[in-house]
């Protein structure tokens, strides 16, 4: 989808339905030879807006028509926070039936679940841009872009990748201003933290576990979001050897004997159920957790979630982890 | 081979005699003891057998061992291991029982515990529970396992009700209304399943079937169940042996078949229900437990039941060692782990024995 493409471009702007039909007939390939000097991603050659390609979080290269995209459709709700946060909500038109925040993107029309977005819908929404993830990259991604439609994968698993996240979305929706300014202001709110549990020693920092989910008992390791804010906050994730969401041994839990633990609230209608477990069950009552009231609970849409709150939730971890430290 | 075989016992099964079949018996009631004292020893955290033994001894009465332990060690041996490998030897053994008493019931070899509508009801009951805003906890019985054993309860009784022609229960009807009724569930449960969200991963893993929280107190609700139904289904032996003749035959020996036939219907259903309502579905158990054992000793209900009561605790308190053991400290779910372990020991019977079972 190269320069042979952009006579076509306005016109799919102005007519869908025809427009899909083009892009179908025009393949990748068959544009390849007219401009062999594409190396460098912008030409500001030719006097319509130039298409940028741009390389997303799937390692994807992805031609823009416009960064300026004014029908924008999000497929996870970290993109609806995302986009929220970025100033962009009136051009977001549809959004997943899980996007609950923030509560505004509710009244959303909604494309269907998260990863079983309805194809039809997203279409009849004539998106200029929609914003996918890794779970959409086998079925939704290559279906959508057979149609002709712009989509760029948004995939974060670190915070230093949800930061590159959304400078990408700033980026492909015209708004990196304001994206350079959130990045900023997160980065700021980091270095806070990481300011005073930068300098801790092993000793100082306090055995702590997240717990996702009570029945069974599955804990957050090694490659989560809370490892990671459990790690940054100034503690010792005991669950670190676990990979990703796991089930955990309870007899591990007690004899690793966790100084924090951290349920997971609100799962869909799950509520506090797994605080309250972690809080009664009588086998965790010697824990240093126990017996100090180090037990805690968060939102599991904050914890787990790389939108631009996840600095809000380094924040409450490094109050539960260090409590002294961040008042 | 000794004479007093019953009729259905085929003649020549190996450790078919009676007294080998005692014996067997008294061997299996022996070996239990050993897997479960073994199971109680092995885990995540390793603590030394000895340590194990010190602690489980001491909680016998009128012995009294110096503690050398933590009391973490301790916490771990009695209140997460032991009551987890006695939950799942009694839901091994109900299975098994279970199992058994419906294949000889319905005189199928593909029976098992879940054909006439548990496993089904008992899910759509659970997933009712994880997607109800509320978590209650009614007399030992949380919510999900309280669902899960109306549900399947439910579901057998409307099972029942439906096959039921007149005064007569025509097993080949009952068994296609348990798989008409299991099917019309299953997808209600798969649809609910779909659209629960971000609880989809919870679901799916409680009807995969895990002992991981298991307590003493779901014990002390699932045991009267187990023990009581267990005890009917063994006592009732004779008449299921009596029913694998024709029906009709039993009748003429004066048997009244109907109502046998659900007195040890509701006793397996109740057992199945009473296990599956805290640990979830698992399968596999129900079904080659009971052909296993009559591979090895024979038909006879009298020595089939209890041996299948031995052979499924003992069968389910090791699968649950390797799903606790083997990834550790993760766990994997205890269903795919009965399969893996159970299938090739089974088809490896099957092979030996080279001729037609049942």
């Amino acid at each position: 989808m190269k320069s042979t493409l952009k006579p076509v471009a306005f016109f799919l702007m102005a007519v869908l339905l025809l427009g899909l039909l083009v892009s179908c007939t025009t393949t990748p390939e068959s544009t390849l030879p007219t401009e062999p000097e594409i190396t460098p991603p912008t030409e500001p050659e030719s006097t319509p807006p130039p298409p940028i390609e741009i390389i997303d979080q799937l390692g994807r290269t992805v031609t823009l028509e416009t960064t300026d995209p004014q029908r924008i459709v999000s497929l996870a709700p970290s993109h609806t926070e995302t986009l929220y946060a970025l100033g962009l909500s009136d051009r977001l038109v549809a959004v997943t039936d899980y996007c609950n925040y923030p509560p505004e993107a509710e009244e959303k029309p909604s494309i269907g679940g998260f990863s079983t977005p309805n194809i039809e819908e997203v279409v009849a929404m004539d998106p200029d841009l929609i914003l996918a993830t890794n779970i959409h990259e086998s079925e939704v991604i290559p279906q959508l872009e057979a149609n002709g439609f712009t989509v760029v994968a948004v995939n974060p698993t670190t915070i230093d990748e949800v930061i590159e996240s959304i400078t990408l979305i700033g980026k492909v929706t015209g708004a990196e201003e304001a994206a350079a300014s959130l990045v900023a202001n997160m980065q700021s709110h980091i270095k806070a933290v990481t300011d005073k549990t930068g300098t801790l020693t092993e000793e100082e920092k306090p055995r702590a576990l997240y717990i996702v989910w009570h029945e069974p008992l599955m804990a957050a390791g090694a490659g989560t979001l809370q490892d990671e804010l459990i790690r940054t906050a100034g503690g010792i994730n005991v669950a670190g050897e676990l990979d990703r969401y796991a089930t955990i041994n309870l007899e591990v839990v007690i004899a690793s004997n966790p100084q924090v633990m951290i349920a997971g609230s609100g799962h869909g209608s799950g509520g506090e159920m797994t605080f309250e477990y972690i809080q009664t069950d009588a086998r965790l009552k010697d824990t240093d957790a126990r017996q100090n009231g180090r037990v805690f609970s968060i939102n599991s849409d904050l914890a787990s979630r790389p939108t631009p709150r996840i600095v809000e939730a380094l924040e409450q971890f490094a109050r539960f982890i260090h409590p002294e430290l961040f008042k | 081979m000794p004479s007093n075989q019953t009729p259905t016992t085929p003649a020549g099964t190996y450790l078919s005699g009676r007294r080998t079949r005692i014996l067997s018996l008294l061997g299996l009631s022996a070996a239990l003891i050993v897997v479960i004292a073994l199971a109680t020893s092995i885990g995540s955290v390793h603590i030394p057998f000895s340590t194990t033994f010190g602690i489980l001894l001491d909680r016998l009465p009128f012995v009294d061992i110096a503690q050398t332990w933590q009391s973490v060690i301790a916490t771990i041996v009695l209140d997460i291991r032991l009551p987890r490998v006695v939950l799942a030897g009694l839901v091994g053994a109900s299975l098994a029982t279970a199992g058994a008493t419906y294949q000889g019931l319905f005189r199928n070899p593909l029976a098992d515990p879940y054909l006439i509508g548990v496993a089904q009801g008992a899910s759509l009951g659970a997933v009712i529970g994880f997607l109800l805003p509320v978590a209650w906890n009614i007399a030992g019985f949380g919510l999900i396992p309280l669902l899960a054993f109306a549900g399947a309860l439910l579901a057998t009784a409307t099972v029942y009700m439906l096959a039921r022609v007149g005064k007569t229960l025509p097993v080949t009807t009952l068994i296609l209304a348990g798989v008409a009724l299991s099917a019309l569930l299953g997808s209600i449960v798969s649809y609910l399943i779909i659209s629960s969200g971000d609880k989809m991963h919870s679901i799916i893993f409680w009807l995969m079937g895990s002992f991981s929280l298991s307590q003493w107190s779901e014990i002390q609700v699932v045991l009267p169940y187990v023990a009581v139904g267990t005890a009917v289904i063994i006592i009732l032996a004779r008449l299921l042996n009596v029913m694998q003749l024709d029906e009709e035959q039993a009748q003429q020996l004066g048997v009244n078949v109907e109502r046998q036939k659900i007195i040890l219907l509701a006793a397996a259903t109740l057992i199945t229900a009473a296990s599956v309502s805290f640990v979830g579905t698992i399968g596999f158990v129900g079904i080659i437990i009971p052909h296993a054992v009559r591979l090895i000793w024979g038909a006879d209900h009298r020595f089939l039941l209890p041996l299948s009561v031995l052979t499924g605790a003992i069968f389910m308190i090791l699968t649950d060692l390797v799903a606790r053991t083997i990834l550790s400290p993760t766990e994997i779910p205890i269903g795919v782990i009965t399969a893996i372990c159970g299938a090739p020991f089974f088809l490896y019977l099957l092979r030996r024995r080279k001729k037609a079972i049942f």
